[in-house]
């Protein structure tokens, strides 16, 4: 991960100091551990902040809407989708941008790790293969690939799919991976265990809406919860309310959605709605055979027509 | 979600095919009518005692 | 109370369905009282919002038709 923050501060400095960029947007430490935060380097003096580890899971895209500056971007696999479907929906232009892959090898989860040290974690550091971890009092080591991320451990693009310079070579995709698993569990439950499944899941849901903000697809001027005449969604947390919220908004991620896992790790209560966006997911891909952000060339099923769309649901 | 299949219908139907607006009246109304009251999706006022 | 009778809202094209359910007014077909129309412009009109909005509010069933 070291060489990965060296390579990056240098590329930075680089189109910093050639003016080819005005701002970077990367990641620098943040005052807890495996809490790094987004940011915007603008000043050759400011390069030595940025740093990469595998705590740099929020997804930069979302930094990029409506800019009109001239940026350089670090863009893991799910940042580079995000990138092109914000190019696509005219967020951005690709003129506007200098993307820098860093192919990713997983963001490590922070929840499981902080549920699995006896204590305060006050250091993580991640030596290749393993996680150290330690606190006042104890010091424990853990192996990288049993703590990523449950959307990564799935990941099958993890490499940027489009850049204009690289931090490192590409990984190796993950191979032979069940991207589906939990959604066709939920697809066999007959309709009463689905309802009962996600009230267990949104129970503790304090309608923050930290997973809309911290997502790239949700740049809406006024989303629909803001929204007062019609009042689609109340503000409580009356269950029904807090239902339609997940499921508009996974709705609105429909064909877009890269299961970057940003609202996932963003949501304080720990509620794992990819649930929710993960199955429109696999509909696109079992529908239309869409994955999001693949190609600039493309558009989505969403805003095309073509005369071999499924519509069997229509009678 | 675990709203009930036959809760939600799609149909297309042109505007001279009268005959099979009035088919597909019937065919949704007995669906519902099949699954019966919706109960768990209506948001419940609270009540105050 | 009376046996229960299920309530539907249908979202109906102003172009299609609207008119066909116009033209079935005028022929004077008969067909059940349970659903209540609502003229949409457009199927293009339709939103998820609309359905969820709908049952939210009590409806027993949607009905969405170009």
């Amino acid at each position: 991960m070291q060489a990965y923050t060296e390579k990056m501060r240098e590329i930075a400095r680089r189109l910093l100091k050639e003016c080819r960029v005005e701002t970077v947007i990367g990641f620098r430490k943040g005052s807890m551990p495996m809490m790094n935060e987004p940011c915007l380097v603008k000043s050759i003096d400011d390069v030595d902040q940025l740093v990469w580890d595998g705590n740099c899971g929020i997804n930069l895209a979302n930094y990029l809407t409506n800019r009109t500056d001239k940026i350089a971007v670090f863009a893991k696999g799910c940042d580079s989708r995000n990138i092109v479907t914000h190019i696509i929906e005219n967020k951005i232009k690709r003129e506007q941008l200098v993307i820098i892959g860093v192919p990713c090898k997983g963001m490590i989860d922070k929840r499981r790790i902080r549920s699995m040290a006896p204590g305060e974690i006050t250091e993580v550091v991640e030596d290749g293969e393993n996680v150290r971890v330690r606190g006042a009092d104890f010091e424990k080591s853990f192996p990288r690939k049993d703590m990523l991320q449950s959307n990564c451990a799935v990941c099958i693009h993890r490499n940027p799919v489009i850049y204009d310079e690289l931090v490192a070579d590409l990984v190796p995709e993950q191979q032979n991976v069940d991207r589906y698993e939990d959604v066709r569990a939920i697809e066999a439950m007959s309709p009463d265990e689905r309802w009962q499944f996600f009230e267990d899941l949104l129970a503790p849901c304090i309608r923050c809406y930290a997973c809309r903000n911290a997502c790239p697809l949700c740049y809406c001027p006024t989303c629909f919860v803001d929204e007062s005449a019609p009042q689609w969604v109340g503000k409580s947390q009356n269950p029904v309310d807090v239902r339609t919220f997940h499921f508009l908004r996974a709705y609105h991620c429909a064909g877009r959605c890269t299961d970057c896992g940003s609202c996932e790790r963003a949501c304080p209560m720990g509620i794992n709605m990819r649930m929710f966006t993960k199955k429109l997911e696999k509909e696109a891909l079992d529908q239309w055979g869409w994955e999001a952000g693949l190609s600039l060339d493309q558009r989505p099923p969403l805003d095309w027509y073509r005369p071999d769309d499924p519509q069997d649901f229509i009678k | 979600m675990g709203v009930e299949p036959g809760r939600v219908h799609f149909s297309w139907i042109s505007s001279a095919e009268s005959t099979k607006f009035v088919d597909v009246v019937k065919k949704v109304t007995e669906a519902v009518r099949a699954v019966g009251p919706n109960e768990k999706y209506v948001k419940k006022e609270l009540k105050v005692a | 109370m009376a046996q229960w009778e299920p309530k539907i809202v249908a979202f109906l094209c102003n172009w299609c369905s609207y008119a066909a359910a116009d033209l079935a007014g005028v022929s004077r077909m008969e067909y059940p009282p349970n659903v209540r129309v609502i003229r949409i412009p457009c199927t293009g009109r339709m939103s998820p919002k609309f359905v969820l909005a709908a049952l939210r509010e009590g409806a027993d069933g949607v009905w969405v038709s170009g």
